[in-house]
């Protein structure tokens, strides 16, 4: 309430007492009405053209100049405060209304949200981003090639000899041809690794290369939880003048560590391949037991990841570089093997399944 | 390989464990898969007498064993078809610990009602390996009574080792010790071969024609006469069981053992059998007929390298043993075969016959042709040792062509420059020696390599010996400077990302599929004969389970995709695959590889929702995807026509085009192919080429916006029912001017306010200019202009024009 109107009223009413009634009547209606309804009314009451404030002007003109000022300044000071008050009633009416609507009309937020659809990466296909994305942060460019491959590229100039086991039908997938001829390099075959890349981008360009290459290949396995056949491989080379088994060592030491984490060690255990030499196999520390051993690294505490090394002489030769110049290396490793390793999947046929309840995971 | 470290300790000393040994040939390139602990915790077994051998009353397969164990003589029943009076077997007493079959105690057993207090034991019972087809047979002079442990050393570490394609000379226990020799600096000492050849001279006894020296360079035998078959000492059959090999009889063991010991395979002949004593290496004639070791009739051919006597083929050279002139119990004069075969025609004859032996395994990667003499030496010495008799003097040696050892250079330089290394000349040389090479300083190393390394060529091959025995894990780690301006993804390529990812954003999940295909899927789709999907590239040994042939669309596999979730209860699906098609372009080309994005919708595609209903997907829905996908991409020109899919509803199916290019299909399924691929419900489905998709995207164009408010107006231009919207729109955009900064359908009404055959459609335009508010009269003189082009080009009549705000 406004103190200083009302003090301003009760002095000026002491001469007339029913006006200083009119003052506190009018103050108990105004905090009376419940409803901006009522408080309308009640406006009506006061200050309408027949309301009892008004009615303290009637007559004013009669009245002597002393009286008529007088009565006239009570009966502003009562409208004024009774304005006011009336403003304030208002206001707090509805800031009650408010409150008590938004109390009605409280959320359970506990509700599940609207969501837009949402899709989801295969985890082949993520698996594949994470290792490009490291490679191409280390300076290497992406290239493809056809999945349905000469064996020149994929056999031959990769330095594997005839006669070869991977190069049998119980191993590799042919295409049909008339005139088959056994191990004929214009023979022509699904892909049984993505290394045939190499040999296509060193054949079209010059060194310094830098190439990463994700993609599918194929081998004549039956499906079962740890074989398919058609899977995912990454390829990656490099060659230059100056490029050493070190650098190999250094270059997938970073990628392992940015793919299965900082603290992971990593080692190279000599290994064979015919188009890689020196070549090794290379492990990283276990993710479970950190190298202790379990039975995900079968108590060895290392899980292999993919196999290197130093580009064969043999393998530059193919495509007419001098190997007295150049020096390289290439390594490749299975995408779904990664994926296993990285996520706990146990069984190779869920990546090509594709069951939504599998899909919405990643 | 299968190598005992008990045997391995006899040709060298190894200070290591088990587990540092088996890693340190693991970071030499020798992984080692496994570590079987043999033999351990066994108590109770000793060595009894078998004296007699009953049947058992009622059972055929039983018998009632009479066992001396030195202690007492008693019955026991035993199951082994191997068991014989007279010979001595481990006996587990009651009581015994037997970790290999049971972590409690032996206890007495009732077997088919007769009681039996103990057992004779099988070598898979000792732990020792996993031949369980009889009971191992222990050597006659074992003590009876004794601890089995001192009869025979029962404890012992196998390592199971991958020997890679290249290094044969590892699949032997000597090969091993020399590469161990090479790691820890300890000597390897060598078996003895020092021999009594107290017998006739040898080509006084046997003859050896050498008539294919190419595949067979190298031809060594020695005799041994008079020899005594019988069992083999149990130190031997302990070492052939620990690597995997069943002791047969003496003289066929020592074979074996020499085999596994130096990884020269050897055959022995009875030499009586072999007609005029006379050996002929030579090819087989077509259809010449042969019973092999494995009691097999073969019918042989010329590429077959054969030995044989005058009379016909002895064995199947480097391979398998004719039955003809097998060794057996009664066999007293042997001649040992020790020989080089061209590891190409065992490869191939292997190959062809389907027959993989040890020594075959070790032949295809090539033998040390060096090694033959030593060899032969070495089975003579213990043959004579443990089967008596005289050894012949002499060997007979045909070798036409001496295979020298090879001669090559290493440059240091050269090994330091690929390695990374700074390694000295002096080092590279003392590895190279511990590996058994010789070699000369100078400029660059002169290296002769050992005839049992052929796998010893090239320099780079004496590189990868110098950085795996040093160690790879002491060449420092670098990291090259990557490829610069090259380095990165094409334009393209983020583009490609850029698409994948406009899919997921909308809400579609990423299959991945087989890349086959089974060419019936095309006549389910029902695809014309002369379709370009019908040049299917098919498979000459295709996978039973996977489809002959490479997929020419990925429609059948999403189609799969769809059906098997809505099998299991997803029946709301949104999914794409990106992959690749493969068309054919004859057979002696490769094929065309095309990048294609399947698209599948079915069911609803928003999530159910407590606060709404579901509403299940339509064409548009898909056709949506689509356009976003353009958005994304920046493509201005994507067409949508009416497409004549055979697979798809004949009037619910757009062909894309993207700058005039096939881009493109997309629609419902058809019943007739939904049902074919046991489908319910509809399906609506696309594929979408990314070539031409990539080719027609733009960079996004910054256009100022306007900083004055558009006018509003609505029009709806009544048209027959056949026209297509997209001509509705083109008149609108081009009737418009450059006001027109916007058209947007908003309302297709066919009903009673239009006439029969037509419908309206009701479109939103927005005028608007960059140089100031344009006022009604202007907007209206520009739809004026509209809909006069409307009813001129079209035919169309209209149904409102209205203001925005005003009523309708």
């Amino acid at each position: 309430m406004d103190e200083n109107s009302m003090n301003e009223i009760e002095q000026l009413t002491q001469e007339r007492p029913e006006l200083a009634a009119l003052a506190r009547e009018s103050l108990d209606a105004i905090e009376a009405a419940g409803t901006p309804a009522e408080l309308e009314e009640t406006r009506v009451r006061l200050l309408g053209k027949k309301g009892s404030i008004a009615a303290v002007f009637k007559g004013l003109g009669s009245l002597p100049p002393e009286e008529k000022r007088t009565l006239g300044q009570i009966g502003n000071a009562l409208r004024t405060l009774a304005e006011s008050e009336l403003t304030a009633r208002a206001a707090r009416l509805k800031d009650a209304e408010t409150k008590e609507r938004l109390l009605r009309e409280a959320t359970d937020v506990t509700l599940p949200g609207r969501r837009l659809p949402q899709g989801h990466d295969h985890l082949l296909a993520r698996v594949i981003d994470d290792v490009t994305d490291i490679f191409v942060s280390l300076g290497y460019k992406v290239v493809a090639g056809p999945e349905v491959e000469l064996d020149f590229y994929n056999f031959e100039a990769l330095n594997t000899p005839p006669h070869h086991p991977a190069r049998s039908l119980q191993d590799t997938l042919y295409v049909r041809r008339s005139d088959p001829v056994s191990d004929d390099p214009k023979d022509i075959l699904l892909r049984t690794h993505t290394s045939p890349v190499q040999v296509r981008v060193m054949e079209s360009e010059r060194p310094p290369l830098y190439v990463i290459s994700p993609g599918k290949a194929y081998r004549k396995d039956e499906i079962d939880a740890t074989h398919s056949p058609v899977f995912h491989q990454v390829e990656g080379f490099a060659v230059s003048e100056d490029i050493t088994m070190g650098d190999l060592k250094g270059t997938l030491e970073v990628f392992a560590r940015k793919l299965f984490g900082e603290e992971r060690a990593v080692r190279f255990r000599p290994h064979f391949f015919p188009f890689t030499e020196p070549s090794a196999e290379v492990d990283v520390s276990c993710f479970v037991c950190a190298g202790g051993g379990c039975s995900l690294c079968k108590g060895v505490g290392w899980l292999e990841i993919m196999g290197c090394g130093m580009i064969d002489p043999a393998v530059f030769s193919h495509v007419g570089y001098d190997p007295e110049k150049y020096t390289g290396f290439a390594f490749g490793g299975g995408v779904e093997r990664i994926a296993m390793l990285k996520y706990g999947v146990d069984d190779m046929r869920v990546f090509f399944e594709n069951d939504m309840r599998f899909l919405r995971q990643f | 390989m299968r190598i005992s470290i008990e045997w391995l300790k006899e040709y060298i000393d190894i200070e290591m464990t088990a587990e540092e040994l088996a890693d340190a040939l693991s970071m030499s390139g020798t992984a080692v898969d496994r570590v079987h602990t043999l033999g351990g915790g066994i108590s109770g077994v000793v060595v009894a007498d078998v004296r007699e051998v009953k049947p058992h009353p009622n059972a055929d397969t039983l018998s009632i064993v009479v066992v001396d164990d030195g202690e007492t003589v008693r019955e026991i029943v035993c199951g082994a078809p191997n068991v014989r009076a007279g010979m001595k077997y481990p006996f587990a007493r009651e009581g015994a610990r037997l970790p290999a079959v049971s972590s409690k105690p032996l206890k007495k057993a009732k077997i088919r009602g007769v009681e039996s207090a103990g057992m004779l034991l099988s070598a898979a019972e000792l732990g020792i390996s996993e031949d369980h087809t009889g009971i191992l047979e222990l050597a006659g002079d074992a003590e009876v009574g004794a601890d089995v442990h001192q009869a025979l050393p029962l404890e012992d570490i196998v390592l199971e080792l991958e020997i890679t394609p290249n290094r044969p000379d590892c699949m032997s226990v000597v090969g091993v010790a020399r590469e161990v020799s090479a790691l820890t600096g300890a000597p390897l000492r060598l078996p003895s071969v020092e021999l009594d050849e107290s017998g006739p001279p040898v080509d006084t006894l046997a003859r050896v024609i050498l008539e294919d020296p190419q595949g067979c360079p190298r031809y060594t035998a020695r005799a041994v006469m008079g020899v005594k078959t019988g069992p083999s000492p149990a130190w031997m059959q302990r070492r052939l069981t620990a690597a995997g090999l069943r002791p047969i009889s003496n003289v066929v063991d020592v074979t074996n053992y020499v085999l596994l010991e130096l990884g020269q395979p050897l055959h022995a002949f009875d030499l009586d059998l072999l007609a005029e004593r006379t050996i002929i290496v030579r090819r087989a004639a077509r259809g010449e007929p042969m019973r092999t070791l494995d009691g097999v009739d073969r019918q042989l051919d010329e590429a077959t390298l054969v030995i044989t006597d005058p009379s016909g083929p002895v064995a199947v050279a480097g391979i398998i043993g004719g039955e003809d002139s097998e060794v057996t119990e009664s066999s007293a004069n042997i001649l040992i075969e020790s020989a080089h075969f061209d590891p190409t025609s065992i490869l191939l004859t292997s190959k062809r016959l389907g027959i993989r032996t040890e020594a075959s395994a070790r032949f295809e990667r090539g033998v040390d042709p060096g090694g033959t003499a030593f060899a032969a030496a070495r089975a003579a010495r213990l043959m004579n040792e443990l089967a008596g008799g005289q050894v012949a003097s002499g060997e007979i040696d045909a070798y036409p062509e001496e295979i020298k050892p090879r001669t090559l250079e290493l440059r240091p330089s050269r090994a330091n420059k690929v390695l990374g290394t700074d390694l000295g000349a002096g080092e590279m040389a003392g590895i190279l020696q511990s590996l058994g090479a010789r070699v000369e300083a100078g400029e660059a190393l002169t290296v002769t390599v050992p005839t049992f390394r052929p796998d010893l060529e090239r320099e780079i091959d004496l590189v990868e010996e110098v950085a795996r025995i040093n160690g790879f894990d002491r060449i420092p780690e670098t990291v090259p400077q990557g490829g610069g301006l090259a380095a990165g993804l094409t334009p393209q390529q983020r583009l490609e990302k850029k698409m994948l990812a406009g899919l997921t954003a909308q809400g579609l999940s990423q299959a991945v599929t087989y890349s086959f295909m089974n060419p019936a899927d095309l006549d389910l789709l029902g695809l014309a004969d002369d379709d370009k999907r019908r040049r299917v590239v098919t498979l000459l040994n295709p996978l039973a389970e996977t489809g002959e042939g490479m997929r020419t669309t990925l429609l059948p596999g999403m189609l799969r995709v769809a059906g098997g979730n809505i099998n299991r209860g997803s029946k709301d699906l949104a999914l794409f695959e990106a992959g690749r098609a493969f068309i054919s372009q004859g057979e002696e080309v490769l094929p065309v590889e095309i990048d294609t994005v399947a698209l599948l919708l079915a069911g609803d595609l928003h999530p159910q929702h407590w606060s709404g209903r579901q509403t299940a997907c339509d064409f548009f829905d898909l056709k949506g995807i689509v356009e976003n996908l353009a958005d994304v991409l920046g493509i201005t020109v994507l067409e949508f026509g009416r497409a004549s899919e055979e697979f798809l509803v004949p009037m619910s199916a757009a062909v894309l085009s993207a700058g005039n290019e096939y881009a493109g299909y997309i629609g419902q399924l058809h019943p007739r192919v939904a049902s074919a691929f046991d489908l319910e419900g509809d399906i609506y489905c696309g594929e979408l080429l990314a070539a031409p998709l990539l080719a027609a995207a733009n960079e996004s164009v910054y256009s100022p916006v306007g900083r004055f408010p558009n006018v509003k107006v609505d029009v709806a231009a009544v048209v027959d029912e056949a026209a297509d919207a997209i001509e509705v729109e083109r008149v609108i955009r081009r009737s418009g001017g450059d006001t027109l900064k916007s058209v947007r359908l908003f309302d297709v009404y066919r009903g009673p306010q239009v006439a029969q055959g037509k419908k309206s459609l009701a479109y939103a335009l927005e005028f608007g200019s960059a140089s100031g508010t344009l006022t009604d009269e202007q907007a209206h003189r520009r739809l004026d202009a509209v809909i006069a082009s409307l009813q001129k080009e079209l035919g169309a009549s209209i149904r409102g024009r209205e203001r925005e705000g005003e009523a309708r």
